[in-house]
């Protein structure tokens, strides 16, 4: 057989060096080439992550024991000898950005997966890479001092390290480095400044939103194959919003990052919702920003030891638990109780008293009031139950002005009465009373210190905004309440606005643990009506005008741009099959009950609608029995197209 | 001795005032004297009285013997939590824990002071005796143990008292009224803890029905012409406690099938938009899917409902359209001229406080445009209102998917989990249900139940762990060991913490409540003595106590203990104690003292007898008042006939109740089962 000469560029040689040339014969497999090639290079090093890429065919020779007739390389091929791991700038979430080694030669499914597997995020079947939104330049280039975690150092062979007792892989033990990275992933982000905010793009309508959904990579392709190069920048977001088996314990990365793209939709406005839900959001975000500042990290260096410890806590707990119910019992025989003068005023009645003093006693969950202390011993002017109460605040630090407003649910109806207190801390105690008592709880409560102690922090909140205008916030004990919201209500209130609405959803996630603040702020997200919904710009057959097609886990709607409205629903479970024709772009779904649909893809390729539709597909497969092992063939198959057929 | 004296006398008015208290909330049987009233209780119900004068004999003694047997529940449980305490604290004697507890004021006031002699004959008269009888309540006399232990035992057991009667005293009790669908009606006792599945499980048992999801409780408010049903989660006596003195509000007892359409056709709620004869033929597979969808998920979702309703103006008559929308976080609607896009929504109310309810006849009492309105308001709102909000939607299909979608906001997967436990019950019923009916000819009847009770009890028995249980355990808290020798059986019984399990009440309702319910009462006694003194009603207990460790050494210890064994051969042959021997014969019906609290006790004895007896299948006897006691073979038959229908229903209920019946649903509806089962036959 004629030898002939290949040229093949090697990496590690440096740009400027010429293609090492190799003679060769057409029956000389990759493998072959390879070896020849390491050689002639006289170097001597561990080669095993190496590959050749064929440029003009823009693919890999994996299969070392092809020949090179056998993938149809003749002389003029150029190909590259190169690691097939390189670094990739990952941008998480959280808005951090890292640098790993990742996979630029398998699927970009297996390349999530194993970033995942690296990163500590389970079911990495939920997440995928997409190219950023490019920034503008602005003049000055904020890249420089932009802080990138890095994990290049960690080898690739760490996968196959066991993990610790927390699940945190092995190698985020090694340096302390490691733990910071792991720290980063682990530990949700504090508040953003609010002109962060305000500088990210946000999408002003749904078709902006469509566009963002162009960018996914395809799953079925490597990352050389769609022309990411050694040191780019992708972004590693969830894409399908099926969460299975969220569990806590195990999931503390995937949670918090996560949290951290539910966050930045609220933030940015992807997803829309109501004033009272942003209230809330901000609440959350609030609490659990001080939560996590607070707490000691579930994640720390001792991590490994984090179980043990807590079980033996719990145990400890139970045990004391057990033994002091009865002296418990004798305690709260005694319950606290408040006793002050405040004043009191009844809106509702027609009386041009106004404020009025009196003694007022707190006792379990009612406040009672008499003359004077005096004859606080006899029977009181009025008792009121506070049980079931709506309880607001109405504060101005500036003006002193420390009201709490409550309406008191009575057979008649509702009963207004203000509380006025002198000071802060008084306020502090009675509000905390009183937010406890509407709930049922009295002052008795474990939660009642806790209770005032966030109060005295929002009446920081709002003595900091009041006093420093825009500057940095001075310590994290006050936060800027722009910070929590999205730019429309920066707009709208004054953060000395914002703080008694915000304080006022507080009030009800208050007593939350950081776990449970996270999950509550993921199931608030998921309880949006537009939760799940991934848009893409369409064109149905037979329609002049473009759509858009809302892709969500359990269907697809159909949005006329016109209206804003859902036109149409179709539900999966009732899709008998869909179609790709790969020559003029077009899906074709069929359902039940002979429904035909058939559209165009305007702002995304039809590989990507079709990948988004076979991937909740694929989601609703997994069951629990068959939690661990991922389908990887069937992921496949739903989203690969005629490339993996 | 003058301390055992004492303790003995505490003991017994504990039990004064917890046949009391008893009395008081439920209202004693027959001849109910007015008095028991006034004590008052706290009771939210301003119609208690009329309705427990309304009730028919049976039904009272079914109440009393829930009462019981629920009173004793809870205080072993309690009794049992605290065990691990065993604080010797000097405070104790002067603890009058008891009364405070007790809203019962005055019984709890008096000390202990009551002279020792006079307190054990005093004892005697005490109505609780009546309940105590079958228990060996003698201990403190056998007891010789040294005194400083004894002392420091009986204080520490005393705190223990003292604790468990204050956690009980807060507890809140209510006697519903609960109208049934025939028009008849039931009364039964509520406690706050109890949630409203309980206590449709409760009436399930008492009224044979098919135990279907659909059965539900209602509450309805005829001066603002609402209704709404009762989530099986809630707990009953909150919503109750907020209704007025002289309220006419109702608790309905009724299938309902709206109360959980929801799971049983989710495609109505959730793809309401699609044409309805798609959704007719939707599978069962599909049905899953959408349940699996919205309600299994990490976040419940909310139908998306959005449309004009109809909103009455706050106090005008004129009703306005608006265009509303659901969302988990509340009712929104789209203020005028603005879009629907979510920001732009106006909040027009949240779900943290607010119940739903069904409007009734709105069109005539409110000029509403159509009948079916909806209304949203504060639970303890009972009257007109500017705080309510009344909405008025244009036909029923709408009104009901809004009123579900605003119960699966509110309620969020606790409604999915009341309708899977429902579900389990109602399966577990029909199962039952297909068995029996072949053979079924009458189950309602009582007598039968009671014929084929006896059988059970003594499968009932063996299977349970309790007795032996709990022996061990008051043996082993018990201070005064010595009595052991002599007499085991009575000292366990009122120290008695071991709450009996839910499935031994249910397998044999009878033999196993009789013991617990005695010790139960038992326990608390510090107090009564004083006041009791005078009348000497020797119901049996003292007797038994007395007489036991000088003729009846070591009465049959083991098994049988404090229910029947030894006490009523004792008992006859017993000459000591003279007031006894004679009360006995005499007072059988009438034991009680007749100055404090005549009524109640016979009820409580009645209870205590049908129960106690299980364990030895010759029960008929000493059933009634004396199952421990001498008595039992005198009075028996009267008594027996009586209490039989009514316990064994009663206590069933009552026992899963106290017990929390965490453990064993299955077995307990099992047991159920077969107790109509072989009532049947």
């Amino acid at each position: 057989m004629a030898a002939w000469d290949l040229s093949v560029t090697v990496e590690d040689l440096g740009p400027d060096t010429p293609p090492v040339s190799l003679s060769v014969t057409s029956d000389l497999h990759v493998g072959g080439v390879i070896l020849k090639l390491v050689e002639k290079t006289q170097i001597k090093r561990d080669w095993s992550d190496h590959a050749l890429w064929w440029e003009q065919k823009q693919c890999w020779l994996l299969r070392t024991a092809w020949s090179l007739e056998k993938y149809g390389i003749h002389a003029d091929a150029r190909l590259h000898f190169m690691p097939q791991h390189k670094p990739l700038k990952l941008g998480l979430p959280n808005g951090i950005t890292l640098r790993l080694h990742a996979c630029y030669s398998s699927p970009v499914f297996q390349t999530v997966m194993h970033i995942c597997r690296m990163l500590n995020i389970r079911h990495p079947e939920e997440l995928s890479l997409l190219r950023p939104i490019e920034e503008k330049k602005k003049k000055k280039d904020k890249d420089s001092t932009e802080e990138i975690y890095d994990l290049t150092e960690v080898p690739l062979s760490s996968a196959s390290r066991p993990c610790l007792y927390n699940g945190m892989p092995a190698h985020f033990a090694d340096s302390p480095q490691m733990e910071a990275v792991y720290k980063m992933l682990s530990v949700t982000q504090p508040p953003p400044a609010p002109e962060v905010i305000a500088k990210q793009y946000r999408p002003a309508s749904v078709v902006d939103k469509a566009h963002i959904n162009g960018r996914w990579l395809d799953s079925s392709r490597c990352l050389m194959q769609q022309g990411i190069q050694e040191n780019d920048r992708l972004w590693l977001r969830f894409k399908y919003f099926t969460f299975y088996d969220i569990e806590p314990k195990y999931d503390v990365v995937r949670l918090t990052q996560l949290y951290e793209q539910a966050r930045w939709a609220i933030l940015l406005e992807d997803i829309d919702c109501t004033e009272e839900e942003m209230m809330l959001f901000g609440a959350l975000q609030y609490h659990i920003s001080k939560v996590s500042q607070s707490e000691p990290q579930m994640l720390s260096s001792s991590a490994a030891m984090d179980d043990l410890e807590s079980a033996l806590q719990s145990l400890e707990v139970k045990m004391e638990g057990e033994s002091s119910s009865a002296s418990e019992m004798l305690e709260n025989m005694t319950a606290p109780e408040l006793n002050d003068y405040l004043k009191i005023f009844r809106p509702k009645r027609l009386t041009l008293k106004g404020y009025k003093q009196y003694w007022f006693k707190f006792q379990d969950t009612s406040i009672s009031y008499f003359k004077s202390k005096e004859e606080s011993i006899g029977e009181p002017i009025q008792q009121i139950n506070l049980k079931g109460c709506e309880v607001a605040p109405d504060v101005n630090m500036a003006a002193q002005k420390f009201l709490i407003r409550l309406l008191i649910p009575a057979p008649e109806g509702m009963n207004e009465v203000y509380l006025r207190c002198e000071n802060e801390q008084q306020y502090a105690q009675w509000m905390a009373g009183c937010r406890l008592a509407s709930k049922g709880k009295s002052l008795a409560d474990n939660s009642y210190q806790s209770e005032i102690q966030s109060i005295h922090s929002f009446l920081a909140m709002q003595k900091t905004n009041s006093s420093s205008h825009g500057n940095a916030p001075a310590n994290d004990e006050s936060i800027n309440t722009h910070s929590l919201v999205s730019p429309r209500y920066h707009k709208k209130y004054k953060a000395k606005q914002l703080t008694p609405r915000i304080l006022d959803a507080y009030q009800n996630v208050a007593q939350l643990s950081l776990t449970d603040a996270v999950m509550r702020f993921i199931q608030v997200w998921q309880a949006l009506p537009d939760f799940g919904l991934s848009y893409i710009v369409v064109r149905f057959k037979g329609s002049r005008k473009d759509e858009v097609l809302g892709i969500a886990p359990n269907r697809l709607i159909r949005i006329d741009l016109g209206v804003g409205d859902v036109v149409k629903t179709w539900r999966y479970n009732n899709m008998k099959q869909w179609n790709v024709n790969w020559d003029i772009r077009q899906m074709a779904i069929e359902f039940e009950g002979n429904v035909n649909i058939a559209f165009s893809c305007v702002t995304a390729d039809c590989k990507i609608v079709h990948e988004f539709i076979g991937g909740y597909i694929f989601m609703s497969t997994r069951s629990r029995e068959k939690s661990d092992v991922l389908n990887e063939e069937l992921f496949h198959k739903l989203t690969g197209g005629h490339e993996a057929l | 001795m003058e301390d055992i004296d004492a303790m003995f006398s505490d003991l017994l008015g504990e039990m004064d005032l917890l046949t009391q208290s008893l009395g008081q909330e439920t209202v004693p049987p027959e001849a109910l004297p007015p008095t028991n009233q006034e004590v008052n209780y706290s009771i939210g119900f301003t119609d208690l009285n009329e309705s427990l004068h309304e009730l028919e004999d049976n039904d009272l003694d079914a109440l009393m013997a829930d009462l019981v047997a629920d009173l004793n529940a809870t205080e072993e449980k309690l009794a049992a939590e605290i065990k691990g305490l065993k604080t010797p604290s000097p405070t104790t004697s002067d603890l009058p824990p008891p009364p405070k507890g007790l809203s019962l004021h005055p019984p709890s006031p008096h000390p202990l002071p009551a002279s020792p002699a006079s307190s054990t004959s005093s004892s005697v008269s005490t109505p609780a005796s009546s309940a105590a009888s079958s228990l060996p309540p003698p201990p403190p006399q056998n007891a010789k143990p040294t005194k400083e232990e004894i002392e420091a035992q009986m204080k520490a057991d005393k705190i223990k008292l003292a604790l468990e009667k204050l956690k009980e005293a807060k507890v809140k009790k209510l006697v519903v009224k609960v109208l049934m669908n025939d028009g008849s009606s039931k009364t039964l006792m509520v406690d706050e803890r109890q949630n409203v599945r309980e206590v449709l499980d409760n009436l399930f048992e008492k009224t044979h029905c098919d135990c279907n999801v659909d059965w539900s409780l209602c509450e309805t408010n005829p001066e603002l012409q609402l209704d709404r049903t009762f989530e099986d989660h809630e707990n009953l006596v909150e919503p109750l406690s907020a209704w007025m003195r002289d309220s006419e509000n109702q608790v309905l007892f009724q299938e309902r099938g709206e109360k959980y359409e929801v799971f049983k056709n989710p495609q109505n709620f959730y793809l309401w938009k699609k044409d309805k004869r798609a959704l007719k033929d939707i599978k069962d597979k599909d049905k899953e899917i959408l349940i699996q969808e919205n309600f299994c998920g990490t976040s419940i979702i909310v139908p998306d409902l959005e449309g004009v309703l109809h909103l009455k103006e706050d106090g005008k008559k004129s009703w306005k359209q608006r265009l509303f929308q659901l969302r988990a976080s509340g009712i929104y609607y789209v203020p005028k001229g603005k879009t629907k896009s979510s920001r732009d929504l106006v909040c027009f109310l949240q779900f943290d406080n607010v119940n739903v309810y069904y409007g009734k006849d709105f069109k005539t009492k409110y000029k509403a445009p159509t009948d079916f309105c909806f209304v949203l308001k504060h639970p303890q709102i009972q009257k007109e209102s500017q705080y309510i909000k009344y909405l008025c939607c244009d036909d029923a299909r709408t009104m009901n998917l809004w009123v579900t979608g605003i119960r699966i906001a509110k309620y969020g997967v606790s409604l999915y989990e009341n309708y899977k436990t429902a579900e389990k019950k109602a399966a577990v019923n029909s199962v039952w249900m297909n068995r029996s009916t072949p053979s079924s000819s009458n189950p309602s009847t009582p007598s039968p139940t009671i014929k084929a009770k006896t059988p059970n009890q003594a499968n009932g028995h063996a299977p349970k762990p309790q007795p032996t249980a709990p022996d061990s355990m008051d043996f082993g808290n018990f201070p005064p060991p010595p009595s052991a020798d002599i007499l085991p059986p009575p000292p366990p019984d009122p120290a008695f913490p071991p709450p009996p399990p839910s499935l031994p009440a249910k397998s044999s309702s009878r033999p196993v409540a009789p013991q617990h319910k005695l010790p139960a009462n038992f326990p608390p006694p510090p107090m009564a003595m004083d006041n009791l003194p005078p009348p000497p009603l020797p119901p049996p207990i003292d007797d038994s106590p007395e007489a036991p460790p000088d003729f009846l050494p070591p009465p049959p210890p083991a098994a049988g203990f404090g229910s029947l064994p030894p006490p009523p051969l004792s008992m006859n042959s017993l000459p000591p104690p003279p007031h006894f021997g004679g009360m006995d014969q005499s007072l059988p019906p009438p034991p009680p003292d007749p100055e404090f609290l005549p009524p109640p006790p016979p009820e409580p004895v009645f209870t205590g007898a049908g129960a106690p007896p299980p364990p030895p299948p010759p029960p008929p006897p000493p059933p009634a008042q004396a199952a421990a006691v001498p008595r039992a073979p005198v009075r028996p038959s009267g008594s027996v006939r009586k209490v039989p229908p009514a316990p064994p229903k009663r206590t069933t209920p009552s026992l899963q109740v106290g017990g929390g019946g965490g453990g064993g649903d299955f077995m307990s509806e099992l047991m159920v089962a077969m107790q109509k089962k072989r009532g049947d036959h």
